[in-house]
């Protein structure tokens, strides 16, 4: 992608000025997006990104500077960009390349950039015809098909080299349930780091057309939910998003090396109930949030957050590393060469504990069973964070009496995480879009079924 | 490398020798620069140069789409081939069209502006100054989530085979934004405060007051706690009045309505929503940050009501969804850097009343104003009108403020609330966006806080 001695050669000019550390993260990337509407293949496109950014640090000083160009003189002339806002720093000598090649090509067996358009277009079609099917009450199936084949370089003055091919394909499917006054909506996701042979193993689009069809179709006969304080039994999948929202983004260098964490200065404490033990994993081979190396050219890791209850790591970038005397954690992730890095999330779950599903509702008493959540968001430094119930039921007496609908769920991190009383035996995960300060990521979230004692439920 | 002109002489030429007749090429450029100030230093420093391109183009009579930001010779091969393939799975009933263009368009002057003159050093210094500003207002707010300065000018232009040949500064005039994020502590309670503000001169900026207005909004929220659950009269002020319409707007597209997306569909000419409310899509607001002569199909736009006192007058419409009603488009196009060209709003806003905010909450008398939405994105249902946000503000008696409130949520249906609405405030804001929204009236909404 990018000539060595080129590569060197832009390096040198960016630490010129005193810059401390340079890096360059050069992208190409090609898209393919399908989708479908009223029955009808409404749009196919093919799009493909190109540009490289070049960040300088000095200190904790961070410049960063991108551009489409990618030619030697683009490159340099973002070199002397970034150079000139750093001046007087302790400057560094680059260190000569080692190269890898994070890529392992055995992976991906169709790579997308392969597959004919038509191919892709049957699988949107039998998502939709299987939503269809489920009511006449289904007025409206939108579906979606994104694949991106994202090449990228990323070199470093302290000797990285290294390039690396990141493949992912998903499926979206949206259904709308109306009775003509009210409409209600039902989706699924779900995608992968794979090429298109996840429709062998992962992907099944009349499944998922019948999954989202059939929330829809729930939802449009359910009551408004009750507000207040009750118990909550949150099921596994995209039930995890509760540990994202709540825990996960206060456990990122972007907000703990400044201080600004409920969790900063937290390590070695009791912040969960013990029955509670957390990971972010970037390895699990084929995962929606795994690569081979982070987007600063380090290798993946799988990082303990928390151990039955105690903080244990925090997710750590570069310049988090620098600001907190820690070593970073292979956690540096970006959108794309528009957005300097930052620590991020990859695929972040709560661990299988020992409590029965079943025994979790029978004594729950009277509350909330959220099957299926949507998303949320987490404001770190109060822990305040919220998150939309998109499946819910309404326990009575420890049984489900009724489908509730227009359900959210709020509340304060570490409170919550203290008043997890159970975790259940089996943790599956679902995928998710991660908007934060370096853009939208692809990551995963997950759980086994787990209950909070109580949580500010949000209805009418 | 190719410049940007004969880039798109070269992929017209090309695509047209592939059968791709017509075709329309969509280029837009960006020029920004954007700084953060973190406990004083200038800790991040961003610039950039980028530009995109965007094809779509009809073989026997099917359109095809496709975009690069790459602008080699393999990119025009890449195009035409993938615009090809694009077309010939394209199967939707009303296919869009490429249009030759209006005879005449409105025009509109572009404001006074500084962002090509303000220089590096002067946005750094004005950035500092607000980060002091934020951090020495009050005792109790004197730590930072940083400040930040951003500024950006680009230009969008069109071109096709029809002879189409159009282009724009985007936004008209560019933009200036400046903001601080603060965090508030004292004795147990640790809340965030921030200000934001947009415009067009640097040299416009007031950098104290702008920091000290952030410290001021957290400050005023030490101490919050929730309020019982229950129902409350309750004013929404324009910043959170502002995210709620830019949540639903999308209701009012004709695109939404004939995909059964929209609850407004057919309902031109009817009541929708109360006595006080108008609603405008106006893209020839002079000093709009969406306001522009043109939409993405190369149409004329006009200003309009959306709703007139409270009667849905029109949809938004682009050519498509315009045919397919047998009405005229309203200009209101957006899209086709390389993919379908959809429907969007240009500067919305309800139209302001006689009312400010003091005068809004001395009627109301007691209840809630609510100052912020978080997660609507999840929480705010465009397609059902549902909302149950986690939400902020204050809680009010007697038409004024008795303590700061957190930790709820306000839940409700949009269409309803548009029914309910008993005043418009005057004091409409933009704040560099497209949406704009003084604070309202909204009658009475479902709050879920503390135990009863």
């Amino acid at each position: 992608m990018l000539d060595r001695n080129i590569a060197a050669e832009v390096l040198a000019r960016a630490v010129q000025t005193g810059g401390d550390f340079a890096e360059i993260f050069l992208e190409d990337r090609i898209g393919h997006n399908l989708t479908m509407r009223s029955r009808k293949l409404e749009t196919v496109s093919t799009s493909r990104a190109h540009g490289a950014g070049i960040r300088v640090l000095d200190g904790t000083r961070a410049v960063y500077v991108y551009t489409n160009d990618t030619s030697r003189e683009g490159l340099m002339d973002c070199a002397a960009q970034a150079a000139a806002a750093v001046q007087g720093g302790a400057g560094c000598r680059p260190v000569a390349f080692s190269h890898w090649s994070a890529a392992r090509a055995e992976e991906v067996r169709l790579l997308p950039t392969d597959v004919k358009a038509a191919l892709k277009a049957e699988k949107l079609r039998a998502a939709e015809a299987a939503a269809r099917a489920v009511s006449p009450e289904i007025v409206q199936v939108n579906c979606n098909y994104v694949d991106t084949v994202q090449d990228v370089l990323i070199a470093n003055t302290e000797g990285t080299f290294v390039t690396d091919r990141r493949v992912r394909t998903r499926l979206g499917v949206a259904a709308v349930a109306s009775d003509g006054h009210e409409n209600q909506t039902g989706s699924e996701g779900p995608g992968a780091s794979m090429g298109f042979e996840i429709f062998d193993s992962r992907i099944d689009p009349e499944a998922s057309g019948r999954r989202a069809a059939a929330m829809a179709h729930t939802m449009l006969h359910a009551d408004a939910c009750p507000a207040g304080v009750y118990p909550v039994v949150i099921d596994g999948g995209f039930g995890g998003v509760i540990f994202h929202e709540a825990c996960g983004h206060s456990l990122e260098a972007t907000s703990v090396a400044y201080g600004l964490s409920e969790f900063s200065g937290k390590l070695g404490q009791q912040i969960a109930a013990s029955c509670v033990s957390a990971v972010d994993d970037g390895t699990i081979p084929g995962e929606w949030g795994s690569m081979h190396i982070d987007d600063e050219g380090m290798p993946m890791t799988r990082l303990q957050l928390i151990e039955n209850g105690v903080l244990v790591n925090y997710m750590i970038d570069k310049l988090g590393s620098r600001r907190m005397n820690m070593a970073p954690t292979g956690s540096g992730r970006r959108q794309d060469y528009t957005w300097a890095p930052t620590s991020r999330m990859r695929n972040t779950y709560i661990c299988p504990g020992t409590d029965d599903e079943a025994e979790m509702i029978a004594t729950m008493g009277t509350g909330l069973y959220a099957k299926s959540m949507g998303g949320g968001s987490v404001n770190p430094t109060t822990g305040e964070f919220n998150f939309a119930v998109a499946e819910g039921y309404w326990v009575e007496d420890g049984r489900i009496v009724r489908p509730v609908r227009g359900a959210s769920l709020i509340g304060k991190g570490g409170e919550v995480l203290m008043r997890i009383d159970r975790v259940g035996k089996t943790m599956t995960m679902a995928q998710g879009m991660c908007g934060s300060r370096s853009g939208s990521i692809p990551v995963n979230v997950g759980q086994p079924m787990i209950r909070v004692s109580s949580l500010t439920v949000g209805g009418k | 490398m190719n410049t940007p002109d004969t880039f798109i002489t070269r992929l017209l030429r090309a695509a047209k020798e592939a059968g791709i007749d017509p075709a329309e090429v969509t280029y837009a450029d960006q020029d920004s620069f954007n700084a953060r100030a973190m406990e004083g230093s200038i800790d991040q420093y961003e610039v950039s140069a980028t530009r995109a391109l965007g094809i779509r183009g009809t073989v026997n009579g099917r359109m095809g789409y496709a975009s690069t930001e790459a602008f080699d010779d393999d990119a025009i091969a890449m195009l035409v081939e993938a615009v090809k393939e694009s077309a010939a799975l394209a199967e939707g009933e009303d296919q869009d069209e490429i249009f030759a263009g209006e005879e005449a368009y409105p025009t509109l002057e572009a404001p006074e502006s500084d962002i090509g003159s303000a220089g590096a050093e002067e946005k750094l210094d004005l950035l500092r100054r607000i980060e002091k500003a934020a951090l020495s207002t009050d005792p109790r707010v004197t730590k930072s989530q940083g400040a930040y300065i951003s500024t950006g000018r680009g230009t969008v232009r069109m071109v096709n085979s029809l002879g189409l040949n159009l282009s724009r500064e985007a936004p008209l005039g560019g933009m200036v934004s400046c903001g601080a994020f603060v965090v508030g502590r004292d004795g147990d309670s640790v809340v965030t405060g921030a200000k934001h503000f947009a415009g067009r001169k640097v040299r416009e900026i007031d950098p104290e007051s702008v920091g000290a207005d952030a410290a001021e909004d957290a400050a005023s929220m030490l101490h919050a706690s929730p309020v019982s659950s229950g129902v409350y009269r309750m004013i929404i002020r324009r910043e959170a009045m502002r995210s709620l319409l830019g949540t639903f707007r999308g209701i009012f597209s004709a695109e939404s309505a004939q995909q059964k997306m929209s609850l407004l569909a057919g309902r031109e000419g009817e009541k929708i929503a109360a006595d006080c409310v108008t609603l405008m899509d106006d893209p020839l607001l002079p000093g709009g940050f969406a306001s522009m002569t043109f939409d993405a199909e190369g149409s004329a736009t006009r200003t309009k009501a959306v709703i007139d006192g409270g009667v849905l007058t029109t949809l938004l419409h682009n050519r498509k969804t315009a045919a397919k009603q047998g009405v005229a488009t309203t200009g209101n196009a957006s899209g086709g850097m390389g993919g379908a060209i959809h429907v969007s709003s240009t500067n919305l806003f309800f139209r302001p009343g006689e009312k400010d905010l003091p005068e809004l909450l001395s009627e109301m008398d007691d209840g809630l104003l609510i100052t912020y939405f978080a997660g609507l994105h999840s929480g705010a249902n465009p397609i059902s009108g549902d909302f149950s946000l986690l939400s902020s503000g204050y809680l009010i008696a007697n038409g004024h403020i008795v303590r700061p409130v957190e930790q709820i949520t306000v839940a409700g249906n949009f269409y309803q609330l548009l029914k309910e609405i008993r005043a418009v405030g005057s004091d409409l804001e933009f704040l560099g966006g497209g949406i704009g929204s003084p604070s309202v009236d909204v009658g009475a909404l479902s709050v879920s806080g503390a135990e009863a």
